[in-house]
């Protein structure tokens, strides 16, 4: 089973968005984490849908009190899924846990009242049954005790125990009298809360709804708090025939942290269909990084999120296969060649049997060129007539493949201006992407090399070399 | 009513004991009995376990803690089904310990309590602003064990000792252990200026210049000093450890030249992990002990009866005490 839980940790980048959801409770994270990956159109834009609502409720100043009010009630919200499972199995609840089910029920309450107007808030559960239940004497408080009007014979035994207790050392025959009445007391109190767990049990599954419901809504009014500040857009879902194209993608966690250093961001523009997109670029041109985001984009469209584009046009697909970085395990014994190719081989049988997003980052780079070059083109060949979406990023040049390239446009000669530092490097950078027909990539290795101020004698030498 | 409307210029006092079975139950019981007597709006919390009706090392008989009603407390959920009061749950705090969530409460009607809770004073700071935004005049914290890290004047305000014949059943060592302890909380404080500089000092080993300055040492932690940390004192004699301070940094420190011009700064008491060997040592060789913060201490009292069933005399005990420290020692079982 596919949820953000199982997800979460094969990008960073996702991570990061998922970091950054403003839960207020830990029952909104719980249900974040099981949150399941959408695969139909219809459920993605449903999801979506209850989204741009909440975005709008969280902009509309109208409702602002309302809002607070339901975080807040969220920011108290305990999970009590551990007491609902012992009510379900016919457990006698202890006073703390009626306790929480009393407090839930109150501030379940509290919140149908806050959203009685916030249509994408759905509260209708009814829990007043469980409320007239644990607040008997109807104070409207979430304290609770084994109230005296829950047994008559209660309320004599506890003024005894006052009388009996009123001096400050009861002689010993009080005090024995004392330890029987908390022993009756334990007793009728035991029968009471019998009683109630039997009269609560027909409630649990409305109280599981009502848990779910509050779950769901914390989710939902972080996934819209999250659209707003981020300035994430609404993709449309197209049908799989179709591309997907992204205007203005940018990188969550990469342009705030350009943002903190104020340092410039530049989002892109890309389209990626079925069939394989190969990627080139110079060094430090961000292909690495457009893969990440091309990925972290799919996946929070999959969850039901908004994206990191100004627009966004998106098929579905039915994971998302990042084979990125150095995935060396040592712990295995295995070299990072082999770690890559058995990803690759792994990823390549599974797209046989289903659509995927296949991110494949300079695959077979750690390996001689002659046959790196000749598992790229292989790769690419079987992933064109795939129905999968593949972004494979190279050096290689020649491959002899058909399919389409988009080239990084990398350095801009016109936009350096004053001295090229490591520091200031990506100021010269051109992000965007352009469409390539040539089967050649650009050679730039040796020119950042210099800039990042390497050993000037290799440079001379590896430049003698090239010709 | 000895030292009962002293404590009641507090928000929150810590009863610490320096040994287990110095009677801080008996005294925290004593305490409560009086507040109240005067009606004064209360609620006890603690750190780790307390509260057994048994002792865990010596299994002797224990006094519970008695509770009165309206008055506040917080223990954990297992300890708190156990009780034998009559209460109402006010809150239940989500963070769970090994005894289950902790449980706050109001006394409906007087009884016994097992006391339990949480695990680090940082919790129990954030349990006494709760309680002092909700009204509560005065919060209690009774400590487990010998823990003194609750008597740190950053988590309450002041604090009552407790020591008796279970620290020793010679007179004369429990008054020496106990005179050491009592010097330590009344260590003299930092100037206001000195405290200011060294507000930033967070972690590691500072020094303070001729003119007030601090600067950091780059000594993430004291236990690291070494010879090869360069010379601490290029700044001055004055250096501040941030964290736990052994004997071992004492035992340095008075072995350097400049020892008679020395101060170090520790952030508090219970930051001082030191034996009276070792202090009596620096101090003789003229060396400075002083805290950036003092403890408030409102009282001594004194349990004269051992867990292995000794007995001090109590009058004689506690006026050797009282001389001994210069402040008064109360037996609570006799006031």
């Amino acid at each position: 089973m596919m949820n953000v839980k199982s997800k979460i940790n094969e990008e960073q980048g996702f991570l990061y968005v998922v970091d950054n959801l403003e839960l207020m409770s830990a029952v909104g994270r719980r249900r974040l984490m099981e949150q399941q990956w959408l695969s139909s159109a219809g459920e993605v834009e449903e999801e979506l849908r209850r989204v741009a609502d909440a975005m709008a409720v969280l902009r509309d100043g109208q409702y602002a009190s309302s809002v607070a009010l339901i975080r807040h009630k969220l920011m108290e919200l305990h999970d009590i899924v551990g007491t609902l499972r012992n009510l379900r199995g016919g457990v006698t609840l202890t006073e703390v846990e009626l306790f929480e089910v009393k407090h839930f029920a109150l501030l379940y309450g509290d919140s149908v009242r806050a959203a009685a107007d916030i249509d994408c808030l759905r509260f209708d559960c009814r829990l007043d049954g469980v409320v007239a239940l644990l607040d008997p004497d109807c104070t409207g408080m979430a304290n609770f005790y084994i109230y005296d009007s829950y047994d008559a014979r209660l309320a004599p035994l506890r003024r005894r125990l006052k009388e009996l207790q009123m001096h400050h050392e009861p002689d010993p025959e009080a005090m024995t009298a004392v330890a029987d009445l908390f022993a009756r007391q334990d007793a009728i109190q035991q029968e009471v809360m019998e009683r109630l767990s039997r009269q609560l049990k027909p409630y649990v599954d409305s109280l599981g709804q009502a848990l779910e419901q509050m779950a769901y809504a914390d989710v939902l009014l972080a996934k819209a708090g999250q659209a707003i500040a981020w300035g994430l857009c609404r993709p449309q879902v197209v049908p799989s025939s179709e591309p997907s194209s992204m205007s203005g993608l940018f990188n969550p966690r990469l342009r705030h942290h350009n943002e903190a250093l104020q340092l410039r961001y530049q989002p892109v523009d890309v389209a990626v269909g079925s069939g394989v997109c190969l990627i080139t670029g110079a060094n430090m041109a961000g292909k690495t990084v457009l893969l990440k985001t091309v990925g972290i984009a799919q996946m929070m469209l999959q969850f039901g999120m908004y994206v990191p584009a100004a627009q966004a046009c998106m098929s579905l697909v039915d994971d998302v296969a990042f084979c990125i970085g150095d995935e060396q395990n040592e712990m295995k014994g295995l070299s990072s060649f082999a770690s890559e190719i058995i990803k690759i081989s792994s990823t390549l049988q599974r797209a046989r049997r289903e659509r995927l997003m296949v991110l494949v980052d300079e695959p077979a780079r750690t390996t001689n060129p002659v046959e790196g070059k000749a598992i790229v083109h292989a790769i690419g060949l079987i992933l064109d007539r795939l129905p999968s979406v593949t972004l494979i990023t190279t050096h290689y040049s020649q491959l002899g493949l058909g399919c389409r390239r988009l080239r990084v446009k990398g350095f801009v000669e016109d936009m350096v201006g004053g001295e090229l530092t490591p520091q200031n490097i990506n100021r010269f950078m051109d992000y965007s992407l352009v469409a390539d027909d040539s089967d050649e990539v650009p050679h730039e290795a040796l020119r950042i090399a210099a800039i990042l101020g390497c050993d000037e004698e290799m440079i001379a030498q590896a430049l003698g070399f090239v010709g | 009513m000895p030292f009962v409307n002293d404590i009641l210029n507090h928000h929150s006092i810590s009863i610490v004991g320096l040994e287990k079975n110095t009677g801080k139950t008996v005294c925290l019981n004593y305490i409560l009995r009086r507040l109240n007597d005067l009606g004064v709006s209360t609620a006890v919390t603690s750190i780790g376990v307390d509260g057994e009706q048994t002792d865990s090392v010596y299994a002797t008989a224990k006094p519970e803690i008695t509770l009165y009603e309206g008055m506040r407390f917080i223990t954990s959920e297992r300890h708190y089904l156990q009780r034998r009061l009559v209460s109402e749950i006010v809150d239940v705090d989500t963070r769970r310990t090994s005894l289950g969530q902790l449980v706050t409460a109001e006394v409906l009607c007087r009884g016994k309590v097992i006391l339990s809770g949480a695990a680090t004073t940082k919790v129990l700071s954030q349990q006494i602003d709760t309680f002092h935004r909700q009204g509560v005049r005065l919060t209690i914290v009774d400590g487990a064990l010998s823990r003194l890290s609750l008597a740190s004047p950053t988590v309450t305000e002041a604090m009552i000792l407790a020591t008796g014949a279970a620290v020793s059943p010679n007179l004369q060592q429990l008054i020496s252990k106990t005179r050491f302890v009592y010097r330590l909380i009344n260590l003299e404080e930092v100037s206001d200026a000195a405290r200011t500089s060294l507000a930033g000092a967070t972690s590691g080993l500072w020094a303070l210049d001729g003119d007030g300055v601090a600067h950091d040492l780059d000594i993430p932690s004291v236990f690291l000093l070494g010879t090869e940390n360069g010379d601490i004192f290029r700044y001055g004699d004055t250096l501040f450890a941030s964290g736990a301070v052994t004997d071992r940094l004492l035992k340095y420190l008075t072995a350097r030249p400049n020892v008679r011009r020395m101060v170090l700064v520790v952030r508090d008491f219970t930051k001082l992990f030191i034996t009276p060997e070792a202090f009596a040592e620096y101090t003789r060789r003229g060396g400075r002990l002083q805290v950036l913060q003092r403890s408030r201490l409102i009282a001594v009292c004194l349990n004269p009866t051992s867990p292995q069933g000794y007995r001090l005399d109590s009058r004689e005990a506690c006026s050797q005490l009282t001389e001994a420290l210069g402040t008064p020692v109360y037996d609570v079982m006799q006031v």
